[in-house]
């Protein structure tokens, strides 16, 4: 027999990430070197190569701060990338439905009441001021999770009473913050405006490691559930004959995949988009075996909103566009292509 | 009391109903290894929920189900399905998945290795694949299948999931002559290997030549069970569909030959 089946899947699997990372790290040094002031690559792989050995910048050069400041934004980017990506993945397979995103269990719409609560009222704890609107936004996803989950279950626990739970939230939700938006007049607006349109401004070393430890932690977790995610899109009847207990699994599943939402969202704001395209995108690459298609939707989310922030960045510089805004201009005309040309195949 | 282990299904006493609507009463019965069971019965009659009280999908509320001389209800559905495949009717797929991914879902829940199938699995699916006739479609989209195609990738992943219990629900419902006489014969071919396999469907013909017994279902009670001659009679298909049948013997087999409805010749 010419090469098995399994030995195919896995030189598939090693060619995209293999073109995945070297784009990834080819985007990852474009976007350290280019920004409101360009520095040279050759630089760049300088000080890439002192911070490295010295686990941070030299003191006095200035151009290896603004390098230094670059890494931990890239970090924030690939993690957030990872995060709404895996976690379109994941929650399309829950709901059985390749057009749904990760902001379906109304998840994004209580991020943004928290942060925006939280950046109208100007609370601030005196040492974790900067924690505040991540916290609130963090507070806010799981609140409005824990309000559409109890409202599905109560409706029957099935994957349609989620999406509509959550869509009932989502809008409830979003209706505040409208009402708070509106009503506040001061100039703390544009600090709101900007976290609803996502932006990787203001990160520090802290916030990226608290976005992209747990994000990968949670990413490998969906990776080593796999094949249930392939048995799961048989549908709960012929999962079950095959023996997962859909019931426990979904329910896991949702919460988990709720919990890495709230973190993608809680530091950078709401960014739309990603986590439909990417997955589907990864889907059209790699078919629909969930071994290929977390790990390619990781590199691919991570390539693609290096590359939209890298843009973000350079379009109006040295002003900065709001990534959510960036990808959405992207996304919004992709969508509407897949629901003309695939979404008869799709039958979503 | 010893257990046969010939018997692989015992029921007894079963009753379930859904919302206070009762489905099945009083359903007896027992299938042995390498046993053809059909199953027939109008629209209603309670076929769909036996095969899912037997798969474990539904939990009777009255009476015991026994697989393999252990109680049904104290087996977790991961053991179950170790032991019972099911080939449904009628599965809509969405998510680009081809043909071997899906066949490869039926080694799931023998799965030892942590992520990737091994060696053996992929030479189960394989040989499956080879044996119903859709090796050529391995890398096709399951959605983009034929109606006939689709449900012999449905039995080849059934098959890879090495059952001794086999329950198929209507499988005949969209193939053209040829595949559903093949489909029989390779369920047929299955039994040497010591299967029991309960097929519902609406074909009497179908089941009568390939089962060793047919089990008639109507309003929630079998009203009959046994060998397909003693079984399909006029009388019985008349009373059970309310249509008139001539029943014709061609050496072993026998065929039903629907003629009219009662109520047509009632009302007039």
């Amino acid at each position: 027999m010419e090469g098995s089946i399994v030995q195919k899947s896995k030189a598939k699997l090693v060619l995209v990430l293999v073109i995945g990372l070297l784009s990834l790290f080819f985007l990852l040094v474009l976007s350290w070197s280019m920004g409101a002031v360009d520095i040279d690559i050759s630089k760049v792989i300088d000080s890439m190569s002192y911070i490295i050995t010295n686990f941070g910048p030299m003191s006095g050069d200035a151009e290896q701060q603004i390098v230094w400041s670059r890494m931990v934004r890239s970090v924030a980017v690939v993690g957030v990338g990872i995060g709404l990506s895996v976690s379109g993945v994941v929650m399309q397979a829950l709901i059985r439905n390749p057009l749904v995103d990760p902001y379906i269990t109304g998840v994004s719409s209580g991020a943004a009441l928290g942060a925006i609560l939280s950046i109208l009222a100007g609370i601030s704890i005196v040492s974790l001021a900067e924690y505040t609107t991540p916290v609130a936004a963090l507070l806010g996803a799981l609140m409005a999770f824990f309000i559409t989950l109890t409202l599905a279950e109560s409706a029957g626990g099935r994957s349609i009473n989620f999406v509509l739970s959550g869509m009932i939230i989502g809008i409830a939700i979003s209706s505040i913050t409208t009402v708070l938006i509106v009503s506040s007049d001061d100039n703390r607006l544009h600090g709101a405006l900007f976290w609803l349109y996502g932006s990787f401004a203001y990160m520090s070393w802290t916030k990226a490691l608290i976005i992209i430890i747990p994000i990968l932690i949670l990413a490998v977790m969906f990776m080593l559930y796999a094949r249930e995610f392939n048995v799961i899109l048989l549908g709960d009847e012929h999962a079950k004959h095959l023996g997962l207990d859909v019931r426990m699994f979904k329910r896991m599943t949702i919460l988990l995949v709720s919990v890495l939402t709230a973190i993608s969202v809680a530091f950078s704001g709401i960014i739309g988009f990603l986590g439909l395209i990417v997955p589907h995108t990864s889907r059209m690459l790699v078919g629909g075996d969930h071994r290929l298609l977390i790990p390619t939707s990781m590199v691919l989310g991570a390539n693609v909103l290096l590359a939209a922030d890298l843009f973000s960045r350079l379009a109006v510089r040295p002003n900065e566009l709001p990534i959510g805004a960036v990808i959405s201009l992207i996304g919004a005309p992709f969508f509407v292509y897949l629901m003309i040309r695939r979404g008869k195949e799709y039958g979503g | 009391m010893a257990d046969d282990p010939q018997v692989s299904i015992k029921i007894e006493g079963v009753q379930f109903g859904y919302n206070g609507t009762e489905v099945l009463r009083g359903v007896e019965f027992e299938g042995n290894r390498g046993e053809f069971i059909g199953l027939i019965g109008p629209n209603g009659s309670g076929k769909s929920t036996l095969l899912r009280l037997i798969n474990g999908i539904l939990r009777p509320k009255v009476g015991t189900i026994m697989m393999e001389g252990k109680d049904l209800t104290k087996m977790k559905i991961e053991e179950i399905a170790k032991v019972c495949a099911n080939v449904p009717t009628e599965f809509s797929e969405d998510f680009n998945m081809s043909v071997q991914e899906l066949v490869f879902l039926g080694r799931y829940p023998f799965a030892k290795g942590l992520w990737w199938d091994n060696r053996e699995d992929e030479g189960m699916v394989i040989e499956a694949m080879e044996k119903f006739g859709v090796y050529h479609l391995k890398d096709r989209k399951f959605s983009e299948l034929s109606s006939g195609e689709a449900q012999r990738v449905l039995l080849a992943k059934a098959v890879v999931q090495c059952p001794r219990v086999m329950l198929v629900d209507e499988p005949s419902a969209h193939l053209d002559l040829k595949y559903k006489l093949e489909i029989m014969e390779h369920l047929r071919d299955m039994l040497s290997g010591n299967v029991t396999i309960v097929i519902a469907s609406h074909d009497l013909n179908l089941l009568a030549k390939y089962c060793d017994k047919v089990m008639i279902l109507s309003k929630g009670k079998i009203v009959a069970f046994g060998k397909p001659e003693d079984v399909i009679t006029s009388q019985m298909v008349e009373q059970v569909y309310g249509v008139e049948v001539v029943i014709i013997k061609d050496g072993d087999d026998i065929y039903a030959i629907p003629r009219r409805t009662r109520r047509k010749e009632d009302g007039k």
